[in-house]
């Protein structure tokens, strides 16, 4: 689990917290050491968060949580195909299951499958587990597996995983608990594909989604889209461990203050995705805990390659040296960043490429490229929006540094309402905001493949797609990390993208929650937290 | 009128209330800052100048610092240049319009006042944030296109009360006298139903001009007001929420700043004087 | 004389469904208008052309949109307001439970702050120039001054988080008791009573200042009348046209203007059903929401209109 955080936090570590805390030792004496260790204050407080949920030994069963989310609308949905934010992946993750999913340390765990296995990593065999019933009653079979998959195919459907579900060609059911997957051409990434939130297993001939028919460790009592969902405990679970929660209700309050706010008068138990600008009116209130991950979400700047100004030699080099990434990571998101260096890949990622270094804030250097470029003295308009996660306040900070030497930059910002469909991909010069995707290959083929469906740059490398297609199909770890490796190189070198960090994401707790850890998919445990958290009396 | 006691300066005619000269001189205030802004900003509104953010009062920043640690005292005074110019610009088109056609539909009455009322009925009942969101989506955001918005959003609603306050007057006598000696609907607008339907639409659009400065706040929050770096004083309240838990002069001033001026506003317009503003009676 | 006010009414009736045809013609094109359509706002980032195409066949998109307005029209004339884009769920469904939440709230945001405002108003005019005038005239326009989600944060801040009086979320789904009602009720109906009362109070008190003004009032003064009966029976039926209007504006502002304050306490009301319907194109529910504001309206300035007509026998 220390991969996440700060790289010399040890195991060991970790149990002399819990050690100190068993002893009595107060809050602010642990992060006191923990800052003489030379951890940030903020991780300090999730690690203790998670120590002092393990040392509350075994869980309790019984009682009910009230959670808060970020966004909800009416066009929330119980249909994993179609599930698109948070408030959708909470419910997804509570009434339905996966065939795998990512444990906090990032690796594969089965779920209903009992095993995925492949030799050449085109055709892969999935083991079935034995005695999963769904909430109607019905025995889970291959033939709901296949249904399940096969969905995503459908335009009718309206699937946000088509682009990865795409490579499944062929499905067959020797018998009832095996399904056997073709891929078009070898990825030794599947069982990651899918255990990504869209791949849910639902019931076979499911059309309509009024109510959840899943084999997951909730019962959809109430579906509201927009409004709020209750879950109530499946009785007939098949794991043995979990869920502990009677019930739980989900609802969004998009206002940050009001989501704090709700959580500091004991409203809600927990609250997603805490503004940085809280954290300190959080921290100071007994009986709340915060729970800290940096899972690769960010929210990067994107200059297209195939027109004007992006297409001129030196413009994009220049403008990525006019990023303050210190700045932005200090001011603008009050240090809850990493430093990122142009490329997708999180250093808690496996894969990630530490010598693909950050370019330096240099107005020098960018004065000296953008003159190349021939743009000095010019209005470049750019595009930002609040759809995209604090690119308002990076567009800002770019906007002062180019005054600076002597380039106008017109910040526009647009309405959230539609900017993904009218700006994004679509404007010269725009932000984006891409949420975490477990492995290389899935950012590499969704966002820099020569025909990749959402290439924010128009980046286009023949020596790149062949590197991803080898990579793909590589069941051996070490050669696929090398690989991977000059890919990030190359995509912070060519690409027309500037990703100057990777924005953690905070939530906040009540104290008497337990049993919450980060996970590489996102906030809130992965979204999956209903089935793994206990209440304290 | 001189029955009602306690208004003893009533007697010096021109007399500015005092208080009223209050009104004026905070509104003129803000107006100067409106127009002189860009000269007396300590900093440029867009850049980071504290490392930390929600800063307190210092000798350095007079009104501390925002959420990103920029100079708060150079936002409010850039600030005042759109809630000022925007609002008051907003304001007098729609009570312009909306005053002129009231009294104009109640003194022709018949079929131009039922389809002018209908028509302005259909337009209020559009909630008036979404009003926004849409125009500004089909046209885009410009100073010019929020002006008309607002203008057209509250329009209507100076066009009824308008309409009330004249169709009493129009049944009255003198009304009834000037028409029957052959005056114009013109001649009777101005000279007969204007003068005394004053006070009331001057007290309409008082607060008609709070409505203005609050919605273009409610758009900019939806992102279709004012373009960055630059804010209205209620984006800066908006977008500085954050800090109420800890006091921080960046949501406090601008709120206050906001309260003066349309106080300002409605004492200056509740106490012109009384030759301005009931010339009946 | 009193036989005027049926045929008005009927009258009325039948402008009122005329408007609500020329809203929700107005409002499919203002839709129509703005980019973008549902298929895209479903897929997101996903939105890849073909994938839109799939999924605007499937939801039947690709008809032409005055065919799927008129088919809308047609429905709701059979009383069928249609299904939602997004969710497929029926919009009757939709609307049903949240329009009885913005009913309840307006209704008692009203109760308290319409019988208020009028009364505070009227003393106002009747004591005009007083340290009272002045305090309530700046007072009124100095609460509606701050803006409803400052308001709100803060009263949350102080009752909910310091305090731990009152809940910070408004959960109708809990209240059984009278008691309970009070606790949800009373932060939000604040709120909205600030914003709203101002309004009213100004105009009363400008109409019945305007009113006492006038060569009756001041005659009945002369004959020596009490200044309550003089305010009561000549000054308020001169002014009711314009009160009960300023009311009238005021309330429709609790049927589609409430956003802020359901979003803040998670009360879930049309407003913020509307703006959902809007940011994802959801025509039906667009539709339907406006003829709700519509028909609220339009009912609020008819009974308007008809008392100030009742008021002022001259109009009759």
């Amino acid at each position: 689990m220390s991969a996440h955080f700060a790289t010399n936090w040890s195991h060991r570590d970790d149990a002399r917290v819990e050690e100190a805390i068993r002893r009595g030792a107060s809050r602010r004496e642990l992060l006191r050491g923990l800052m003489l260790g030379g951890v940030a204050a903020s991780v300090g407080t999730a690690i203790l968060g998670r120590a002092g949920a393990a040392a509350a030994a075994a869980p309790r069963t019984g009682g009910s949580l009230r959670a808060a989310g970020w966004s909800s609308s009416t066009a929330d949905t119980l249909d994993p195909a179609k599930a698109s934010l948070s408030t959708d992946y909470v419910r997804c993750c509570s009434f339905y299951n996966r065939l795998t999913f990512l444990d906090a340390g990032g690796n594969i765990q089965m779920e209903l499958a009992e095993s995925i296995e492949s030799g050449d990593a085109k055709v892969w065999v999935v083991k079935l587990r034995k005695g999963v019933t769904f909430h109607s009653g019905k025995t889970l079979t291959a033939a709901d597996v296949v249904y399940s998959l096969k969905r995503h195919l459908d335009p009718a459907v309206g699937s946000k995983a088509n682009a990865l579900a795409r490579q499944m060609t062929g499905f067959a059911t020797p018998d009832d608990r095996t399904v056997e997957i073709t891929l078009a051409s070898p990825n030794a990434d599947l069982p990651t594909i899918l255990a990504t939130h869209h791949f849910m297993i639902l019931a076979e001939g499911t059309t309509t989604f009024a109510k959840a028919n899943g084999t997951g460790a909730f019962t959809c009592e109430v579906f509201e889209p927009g409004v709020r969902s209750v879950g109530l405990r499946n009785r007939n679970y098949w794991k043995t461990d979990g869920p502990y929660l009677d019930s739980f209700e989900f609802f969004a309050i998009p206002d940050d203050p009001a989501r704090v706010n709700a959580l500091l008068s004991g409203d809600v138990q927990l609250a997603a995705a805490i503004n940085p600008r809280s954290i300190r009116l959080v921290e100071s209130q007994p009986g709340v805990v915060l729970s800290k991950s940096t899972s690769g979400n960010y929210t990067d700047f994107n200059m297209r390659l195939d027109v004007a100004p992006g297409d001129k030699p030196g413009f994009v080099e220049g403008m990525k040296h006019l990023l303050n990434r210190q700045q932005i990571q200090k001011s603008a998101l009050r240090g809850l960043a990493e430093i990122a260096n142009d490329q997708p890949v999180p250093p808690s990622n496996r894969y990630h490429n530490p010598d693909v270094k950050p370019r330096a804030y240099d107005p020098e250097k960018a004065k000296f490229l953008l003159g190349k470029a021939g743009v000095l003295g010019q209005t470049i308009p750019i595009v930002a929006s609040d759809a995209a996660g604090s690119s308002i306040d990076m567009a800002t900070l770019l906007q002062q540094a180019a005054a600076g030497i002597g380039l106008k930059l017109d910040v526009q910002r647009v309405p959230s309402d539609g900017y993904w469909s009218n700006y994004w991909l679509k404007a010269p010069i725009c932000f984006g905001n891409v949420n975490p995707r477990p492995t290389p290959d899935i950012l590499f083929s969704l966002f820099y493949a020569s025909e990749a469906p959402w290439n924010e740059t128009r980046f286009k490398s023949e020596k790149f797609d062949r590197l991803l297609v080898e990579a793909r199909g590589l069941l051996d770890d070490a050669k696929r990390k090398a690989i991977y490796g000059d890919m990030q190189a190359m995509i912070a070198d060519e690409a027309g993208t500037a990703i100057p960090v990777y924005i953690s994401n905070v939530d906040a707790h009540s104290a008497k929650l337990k049993g919450l850890q980060p996970n590489p998919l996102g906030g809130m445990m992965g979204y999956a937290f209903a089935e793994h958290v206990w209440l304290e009396a | 009128m001189d029955a009602v006691p306690a208004r003893p300066r009533l007697r010096l005619g021109y007399a500015f209330d005092p208080i009223g000269v209050l009104g004026l001189a905070v509104v003129l205030a803000w107006g100067l800052v409106a127009v002189c802004a860009p000269l007396i900003t300590p900093y440029p509104v867009g850049e980071i100048v504290d490392l930390d953010y929600f800063g307190p009062i210092t000798g350095q920043f007079w009104l501390g610092t925002d959420y990103l640690g920029r100079d708060m005292l150079s936002r409010i005074l850039m600030g005042a240049r759109y809630t000022v110019g925007i609002s008051l610009a907003a304001v007098s088109l729609a009570c312009l319009t909306g005053v002129a056609l009231g009294m104009a539909a109640a003194v022709v009455g018949g079929w131009f006042d039922a389809v002018l009322s209908r028509f302005l009925d259909a337009l209020n009942s559009i909630p008036g944030k979404l009003f926004g969101l849409v125009v500004v989506a089909g046209v885009g955001s410009s100073i010019p296109v929020l002006i008309v918005t607002l203008a057209v959003i509250y329009t209507p609603g100076a066009y009824r009360f308008a309409r009330a306050l004249a169709v009493n007057v129009n049944t009255m006598d003198f009304v009834t006298v000037a028409r029957v000696r052959g005056e114009g609907t013109a001649y009777i607008v101005r000279h007969e139903i204007l003068p005394n339907i004053v006070g009331p639409v001057l007290a309409d659009l008082g607060l008609r001009f709070v409505f203005v400065v609050l919605l273009l706040s409610g758009l900019s929050f939806l992102g279709i007001g004012v373009q960055p770096p630059n804010a209205d004083w209620g984006a800066l309240v908006r977008e500085n929420i954050g800090g109420l838990p800890f006091g921080a002069p960046a949501v406090i001033v601008p709120s206050l700043a906001i309260a003066s001026l349309t106080i300002g506003v409605n004492l200056l317009i509740d106490n012109l004087p009384r030759r301005i503003r009931d010339r009946s009676a | 004389m009193k036989s005027q006010i049926p045929s008005l009414v009927l009258g009325r009736i039948l402008v009122a469904l005329l408007t609500l045809l020329v809203v929700s013609f107005t409002i499919f094109c203002a839709t129509e208008l703005l980019p973008g359509d549902v298929a895209e706002v479903l897929l997101g980032q996903a939105a890849t052309p073909e994938a839109v195409a799939g999924l605007r066949r499937a939801m039947h998109l690709d008809e032409p949109a005055l065919l799927r307005f008129l088919r809308w029209l047609g429905g709701l004339l059979t009383g069928d307001l249609g299904t939602s884009y997004a969710n497929h769920l029926p919009v009757a469904q939709l609307i049903g439970g949240r329009l009885v939440n913005t009913l309840k709230l307006a209704a008692v945001t009203a109760l308290i702050s319409v019988p208020v405002a009028l009364a505070t108003g009227i003393a106002a005019a009747v004591l005009r120039g007083s340290l009272f005038d002045r305090i309530v005239t700046a007072l009124a326009i100095g609460v509606v001054s701050v803006p409803e989600f400052m308001v709100a944060t803060s009263a949350v801040l102080l009752f909910a988080v310091y305090l731990k009086w009152l809940p910070a979320l408004s959960f109708t789904s809990e209240v059984q008791s009278v008691w309970q009602l009070l606790r949800v009720f009373i932060m939000p109906v604040i709120t909205l009573s600030f914003v709203i009362s101002a309004q009213m109070i100004r105009m009363t008190r400008a109409a019945v200042i305007e009113a006492l003004s006038k060569p009756y009032a001041e005659m009945a003064l002369l004959k020596g009348a009490s200044r309550l009966r003089i305010v009561l029976r000549h000054a308020l039926p001169n002014a009711v046209g314009p009160i009960v209007n300023a009311v009238a504006l005021s309330l429709s502002y609790l049927l589609g203007g409430v956003i802020i304050v359901e979003t803040i306490f998670n009360y879930p009301g049309i407003a913020k059903l509307m703006v959902d319907a809007v940011s994802t194109r959801d025509l039906p529910l667009i539709q339907t929401c406006a003829m709700v504001f519509c028909l609220g309206y339009l009912a609020l300035i008819t009974t308007a209109d008809i008392l100030a007509i009742l008021a002022n026998p001259r109009l009759r």
